[in-house]
């Protein structure tokens, strides 16, 4: 176990987490709507940020531009998750849901290109094709119908 | 299109449009610190779904919902602070990425046999497509 770097833990605890997070929006949505489970999952990551101010030193005084930059990221991966708990409340399966959604990078690699001026990798340019014919399999559903979960 | 197509579409973009705005960001601020800015962000929000009429459904199911949701923001912050450690401890962030980016291959096998859903051939296929792209597009 001592042979692996110890990033890789916390790589695989990243991965673990936040596989499982796509089974517990589920069973959020199959009890409560959409906007409910986003305020609760919300609360969890005030609770968590609350933790880290207390605990590890905070850097509060940030230039404007990266100020801007961290707020809006959480606004904007809040919206995400608000969404992707009304695409699963909306009978999305949550095998399905999650790996389109996870298909997010696309965009982000189209906002780099244009916006930050970033060039795009033979391998990315690979992967924004195989993304697209993913997506459209994905949003196939099967003919006969599932038992409800 | 059905509904759940529409709003997973919506996710893509909107969370696209978050892993560029995060890349700004990362260039000026420490994991924590953007941890915490980041919960600043998600107040206007907070504000805005709290006054929605159906936060007050849910009946007997309510309290284990309101248990699973909590439990999402846990994994998905506690995974988000994991994430940016693995970067800050020398793993590098064209390894890192494509790693943790194969996580909706936890989702699955989870879906599978905890919900007991069904995934029909051609979203087999997706979803292996999906996996190799997510790892190209995050090189």
């Amino acid at each position: 176990m001592s042979l692996l770097p110890a990033w890789l833990w916390f790589a695989a605890i990243a991965l673990a987490f936040w596989g499982i997070t796509g089974v517990t929006q589920k069973l959020a949505t199959n009890r409560i709507s959409s906007e409910l489970s986003f305020i609760w999952f919300a609360y969890a990551m005030i609770a968590i940020s609350a933790t880290l101010a207390v605990f590890v030193p905070i850097h509060w005084h940030l230039r404007p531009l990266i100020f801007w930059a961290a707020l809006a990221g959480g606004t904007l991966n809040g919206l995400g998750a608000l969404t992707s708990f009304t695409a699963l409340e909306s009978g999305g399966k949550a095998s399905v849901v999650i790996s389109l959604i996870s298909l997010y990078p696309l965009v982000t690699v189209a906002f780099a290109v244009t916006f930050l001026h970033e060039r795009l990798t033979l391998a990315q340019a690979l992967g924004v094709g195989l993304a697209i014919v993913a997506a459209i399999l994905l949003s196939l559903e099967p003919k006969t119908p599932d038992a409800k979960p | 299109m059905p509904r759940w197509l529409t709003f997973s579409l919506l996710t893509i973009v909107v969370w696209g449009a978050w892993g560029a705005v995060s890349k700004v960001a990362s260039e000026g601020v420490d994991a924590n610190t953007n941890q915490v800015f980041f919960t600043f962000g998600l107040l206007p929000l907070i504000a805005i779904v709290g006054r929605s009429p159906r936060n007050t459904g849910g009946g007997a199911g309510r309290r284990g919902g309101i248990g699973w949701a909590f439990l999402t923001g846990i994994l998905g912050g506690t995974g988000n602070i994991a994430f940016f450690h693995a970067l800050v401890m020398g793993g590098k962030a064209s390894i890192v990425s494509p790693v943790t980016a194969l996580f909706p291959l936890v989702t699955v096998i989870l879906a599978v046999t905890l919900l007991h859903e069904r995934v029909g051939t051609a979203q087999k296929i997706g979803l292996a497509l999906a996996l190799v792209a997510i790892y190209l597009l995050s090189m």
